[in-house]
């Protein structure tokens, strides 16, 4: 079992499905996209794994239990659910101090986690002067007070700017390296491409991907993959004998189509063509999750 | 248990809004004694060397209660204006030990509230009656009464915040109907049935000051005093059974 487990979760507020009957889990030591568009039910889903909202039924648990039977959970799970979560005119510091003192952890954790997120100038500013940005640091700093293995963050990158986005990027990747788990949400794919190893996609409240990136591009037909090389003839002749098609060749560059970049990649070692740049289409990743979504709570 | 309830003491010292009803609670007082004291003696008022005036000067404090009763529909329902429940709950995911801290610290600021209100009072009374010639000794029945009222009227209504707060989680709409009740409604129940108002909250908590009314419609103080800490455990029930059972979204 994952780190995080949800298992057939379903939430209905009246007549309202938010969550239906979903299921996935969570490795240890990865980042998770958990992806759909606003309203598929990614908060909710995200609440209930907290213990702030309780399920219609199933089950949701980190680190094997329901949230609400950790013990000492500030020091396992840091969650960032809303930018909002803050008294305006608390100072930075006593908000911090609150909840280091109410986890039972040592109140100067609330220094070295604004130090964490890049705030300790603004400590004793109160917190109502904040920027978007500022607030989503804060909230991070409070997720980590308590040296959590788990980060659970909603909407993360909501008011960062380019700066605090790549910041963000960062300071997850190392995270998980260290051994930590992540599920961050997202209604933007692109936002969490480049950080996620696996994505979570769900849409109307249901579950319509779980995989990897390249696994997500390998269900498409449509990816695109753009290949440069000095062979570029050479190239198109033996993607072609692959079963490649080839969308038009330009110079030195090949645009694939219906193959994945893996394929391309085996090809051109095989047959001992060197390549110098190969992207796959982010664009077409964008358009994989829109299809997904939009057709994914179609279902009956 | 005893981190959450630092927790929230923490989280009262760290806003500027109880030092200001603390402030208000102590300016009421003052004008209260002052208004009771210039008042004595007049248009049927009982005379300022009297028990009854005594008493009344000295429960001045009692003032302090719509205070506090503010001050507990603050810290439940501030939380939820600001998103901090969120933030709460998840430091304390056991919900009614979030309650039970919450109304140990209001509880003990009611106490701090009442107990300033009374040293506010004596230190404006004592003196002025002094020169009146009326002597005050800090240690007699007289004085103790209204004192111990003052400070555990302030603390139960605090606790009774509580439960309003948790009841009504829309801040200003739960401060206007606790207003409305405590200036207001019940004054009405009390002026047309006045056998009913005598078991509400402000009834009871006049009773236990061993306050005078002109038709002297109150419970016994032992009675006033019964019936406020049932109002208080009452509130605490409902608040902590509402908060542990709503989602928070």
């Amino acid at each position: 079992m994952g780190v995080i487990s949800v298992q057939g979760l379903t939430k209905r507020f009246g007549a309202v499905v938010a969550v239906d009957a979903l299921s996935f889990e969570v490795d240890t030591g990865s980042v998770t996209g958990f992806l759909g568009p606003n309203g598929a039910g990614k908060t909710t889903t995200l609440r209930i794994l907290l213990g702030l909202v309780k399920p219609t039924a199933g089950r949701a648990t980190i680190l094997g239990q329901p949230y609400v039977e950790l013990t000492h959970p500030s020091r396992r799970v840091g969650a960032v659910l809303e930018a909002s979560g803050h008294h305006p005119a608390r100072r930075a510091v006593d908000h911090l101090r609150i909840a280091a003192v109410g986890a039972g952890l040592p109140p100067e954790r609330a220094e070295s986690a604004l130090a964490a997120v890049g705030l300790e100038a603004a400590a004793d500013r109160r917190v109502g002067g904040f920027s978007l940005g500022m607030r989503q640091r804060l909230g991070l700093a409070g997720a980590l007070l308590g040296d959590p293995g788990v980060l659970i963050l909603d909407e993360p990158a909501n008011g960062l700017d380019p700066e605090g986005i790549h910041w963000l990027r960062g300071f997850l990747r190392s995270f998980a390296d260290r051994g930590g788990t992540v599920l961050v949400s997202s209604h933007v794919l692109s936002e969490v491409a480049q950080t996620v190893d696996r994505v979570v996609i769900i849409a109307r409240g249901r579950l319509v991907a779980a995989a990897t990136l390249d696994e997500l591009v390998d269900r498409t037909a449509v990816a695109a993959v753009q290949v440069r090389s000095e062979e570029a003839e050479r190239l198109q002749e033996a993607l072609t004998a692959g079963g490649a098609g080839i969308h038009h060749v330009d110079g030195d560059l090949v645009v694939v189509t219906g193959t994945t970049a893996k394929a391309v990649g085996r090809i051109a070692a095989a047959t001992g063509i060197p390549i110098y740049e190969m992207t796959s289409d982010r664009a077409n990743l964008e358009e994989v999750f829109l299809e997904l979504t939009s057709s994914g709570g179609e279902r009956p | 248990m005893s981190d959450l309830i630092r927790a929230e003491l923490l989280k009262l010292r760290t806003t500027r809004v109880p030092y200001g009803l603390l402030g208000a609670a102590l300016a009421l007082t003052v004008l209260g004694v002052v208004g009771t004291i210039l008042t004595a003696g007049r248009d049927g008022a009982p005379p300022i060397e009297s028990t009854e005036a005594i008493r009344n000067v000295l429960g001045a404090g009692g003032t302090a209660t719509i205070f506090t009763l503010v001050l507990g529909i603050l810290v439940v329902t501030g939380e939820f204006r600001h998103g901090t429940i969120t933030q709460t709950f998840l430091v304390a995911p056991i919900r009614s030990r979030v309650v039970k801290a919450k109304l140990v610290a209001v509880l003990a600021a009611g106490f701090a509230f009442g107990a300033l209100a009374s040293l506010v009072t004596a230190v404006v009374s004592v003196p002025w009656l002094a020169a009146k010639d009326v002597s005050v000794s800090l240690l007699s029945a007289d004085v103790a009464v209204p004192v111990l009222a003052v400070v555990a009227s302030a603390a139960l209504f605090g606790v009774i915040g509580v439960g309003v707060g948790a009841l009504i989680r829309n801040q200003v709409a739960a401060i206007v109907v606790a207003l409305l009740w405590q200036f207001v409604l019940e004054s009405i129940v009390v002026g047309l049935l006045p056998d009913v108002g005598k078991w509400l909250p402000q009834g009871a908590a006049r009773a236990l000051a061993e306050e005078t009314l002109a038709d002297g419609n109150l419970l016994p103080p032992w009675a006033g005093g019964l019936v406020l800490l049932a109002y208080g455990a009452a509130f605490a029930l409902i608040g902590t059974r509402l908060l542990v059972q709503r989602d928070v979204t």
